[in-house]
């Protein structure tokens, strides 16, 4: 069975190459474009990945990274944390909260790719 | 430093001195073979021999004592633990500044330059951090590119991508790609001045706020009809603003009586606004005449002009801004401008043309005066003015225009695309 991910993501355009890079990639994916509701989503659909933004609308990445590794579930949960502020940090807030991997904005598709196969392989 | 290596410390500044061991022992009265064991730290070493050593090799005899660079100690192992990746040898600081004063005053001093850096860095990236519509600008900027990087990374290896698909992600990079130009141009008018009718800068002092809100230009002490004390007192400012205002107000009301205001126009458009006649036809000093420019109703038929006054360090200490150019309050502007070369040149007016890298042109008029009477032996403190317009054409014919110098200048180094300037001393943020 093929592993999932869902890209949490609010720019469109970004969201759609990366999905369509994933899905060339034999993985299922899904999306979810607001930070609102996305810890109850993630509950509902169990992800094996999250690729999750970190500015986004009504809730930051961070503080939804913090409400999953505070639960039991999602303790060991792989998120790869996307972020067009590279700053030292943020970077460092991002590991204390528990990121999987923290990667700046622009990315090159190959090396996403290779992160998230890396991350799903754990 | 530690005893022990106060013979390190004489043997290299025999050497840099270039003197052979035993002419030093010679002159030091003292056997070559004694200063032999003293300078490879086996002997020790009396306050006699210490003096007659120092003061043949000219130099104090406290620098070869204990503890004489403790500071100097500090910095460089505070040097050393910026760079936890490079295995310095801290263990032996006392031996290495020692034996080569030298660099490790060099690298005191490297580390007091990279921490003043550091700290000007950091205040200028919360500055930017602080700044809520270039933080959002900068956000949207990465993420247009992204989308762009990734698209195009898409299309150019071509896999799996059904010709549907295909249009809709050539679709996306065009959209993304004019959202991209105009996420650049609404950074660049946030950079670039407001307009007019808007606060000029948030760093005006409160006596230039007030002066912008009348257009510098302030009837009642035109007509001499209330004082500047109390027109300030009228405007419920805090102590200080008011203090400040008042001393603006007061150097306003001067020129208002040196040169009333219709009298001065009844003469300057004769006289094309050009203050180095108006100055003789009115036998007042220049720099009146220049102040006064920047004091002219707002008319559809009289040139706006503005103007810079600053001191000899180039800080700005007024200015009057026009909406196509905006002056900055604190030291970064282009050395180009004639303002800063007037300094080099007391009384000697320039008259030139600068050209800004946006493409505005302007007329300008610049003076450095001196600021005290001279004392013996020291050069007199400098101010300078320079008065600016971008209405020349109301007053002076093209071949005049075409006689002057014009001067390829800058705004803020930072922010200035010249990139060949020889004056440029910061780098191109937006390259």
């Amino acid at each position: 069975m093929p592993k999932s991910v869902l890209i949490v993501e609010d720019e469109p355009f970004i969201l759609e190459a990366l999905s369509f890079l994933l899905k060339r990639e034999g993985l299922t994916v899904s999306a979810f474009t607001d930070g609102k509701g996305c810890v109850e989503h993630i509950q509902s659909t169990e992800p094996d990945l999250v690729i999750l933004d970190m500015m986004l609308p009504n809730r930051s990445g961070m503080q939804i990274l913090e409400d999953l590794r505070a639960m039991d579930a999602f303790t060991s949960l792989p998120v790869l944390m996307l972020t067009a502020k590279g700053q030292k940090k943020d970077r460092a807030a991002a590991e204390q909260a528990g990121v999987s991997l923290f990667m700046t904005k622009p990315f090159a598709n190959k090396e996403i790719i290779h992160n998230v196969h890396r991350l799903l392989s754990k | 430093m530690p005893r022990s290596l106060l013979g390190t410390r004489i043997r290299e500044n025999r050497r840099s001195k270039k003197i052979s061991q035993a002419a030093l022992a010679k002159q030091a009265g003292i056997s070559a073979s004694y200063l032999n064991l003293i300078e490879h730290n086996r002997r020790g070493i009396g306050g006699k021999t210490l003096l007659a050593l120092a003061r043949v090799l000219e130099v104090d005899p406290r620098s070869f004592t204990e503890g004489a660079d403790q500071a100097l100690v500090g910095r460089v192992k505070q040097a050393a633990a910026m760079a936890p990746t490079i295995a310095c040898e801290v263990d032996k600081t006392e031996e290495f500044i020692a034996r080569f004063h030298g660099f490790a005053r060099l690298i005191g001093r490297q580390f007091d330059r990279a921490k003043v850096q550091d700290e000007t860095l950091q205040a200028v990236t919360d500055q930017m951090n602080s700044d809520p519509f270039f933080s959002e600008a900068m956000h949207l900027l990465v993420s247009n590119i992204t989308t762009i990087k990734s698209t195009v990374e898409i299309l150019s290896d071509g896999q799996g991508i059904p010709a549907a698909l295909r249009n809709r992600f050539l679709s996306n990079l065009l959209t993304e790609t004019e959202r991209l130009a105009q996420t650049a141009t609404d950074i660049l008018q946030h950079f670039e001045p407001s307009a007019e009718g808007d606060d000029i800068s948030s760093d005006t002092t409160a006596a230039e706020t007030i002066l912008e809100k009348n257009d510098f230009f302030i009837n009642q002490l035109e007509g001499n009809f209330i004082s500047p004390v109390d027109y300030a007192a009228r405007l419920n400012l805090s102590k200080a603003d008011e203090d400040e205002t008042v001393d603006a107000l007061i150097k306003y009301s001067a020129i208002t009586q040196k040169l009333p205001i219709d009298t001065f126009l009844s003469i300057a458009k004769p006289c094309n606004y050009d203050p180095i006649i108006l100055s003789q036809k009115l036998n007042v000093s220049l720099s009146v005449v220049l102040r006064r420019l920047a004091h002219l109703p707002k008319r559809e038929d009289i040139p706006r002009f503005g103007i810079m006054e600053c001191d000899g360090s180039g800080a700005v200490i007024f200015r009057k801004q026009l909406p196509t150019l905006a002056l900055p309050r604190y030291g970064s502007a282009c050395p180009l401008w004639p303002i800063y070369r007037s300094l080099s040149q007391p009384l000697q007016p320039i008259k030139a043309f600068i050209n800004t890298p946006t493409g505005e042109r302007f007329l300008t008029y610049s003076l450095a005066q001196y600021a005290d009477q001279n004392t013996v032996g020291l050069p007199s403190r400098t101010t300078a003015i320079m008065v600016f317009t971008p209405d020349y054409e109301m007053f002076l014919t093209k071949p005049e225009i075409a006689l002057q110098p014009n001067l390829a200048v800058g705004l803020q180094c930072s922010v200035c695309p010249r990139a060949n300037c020889e004056a440029r001393r910061a780098k191109y943020l937006l390259q």
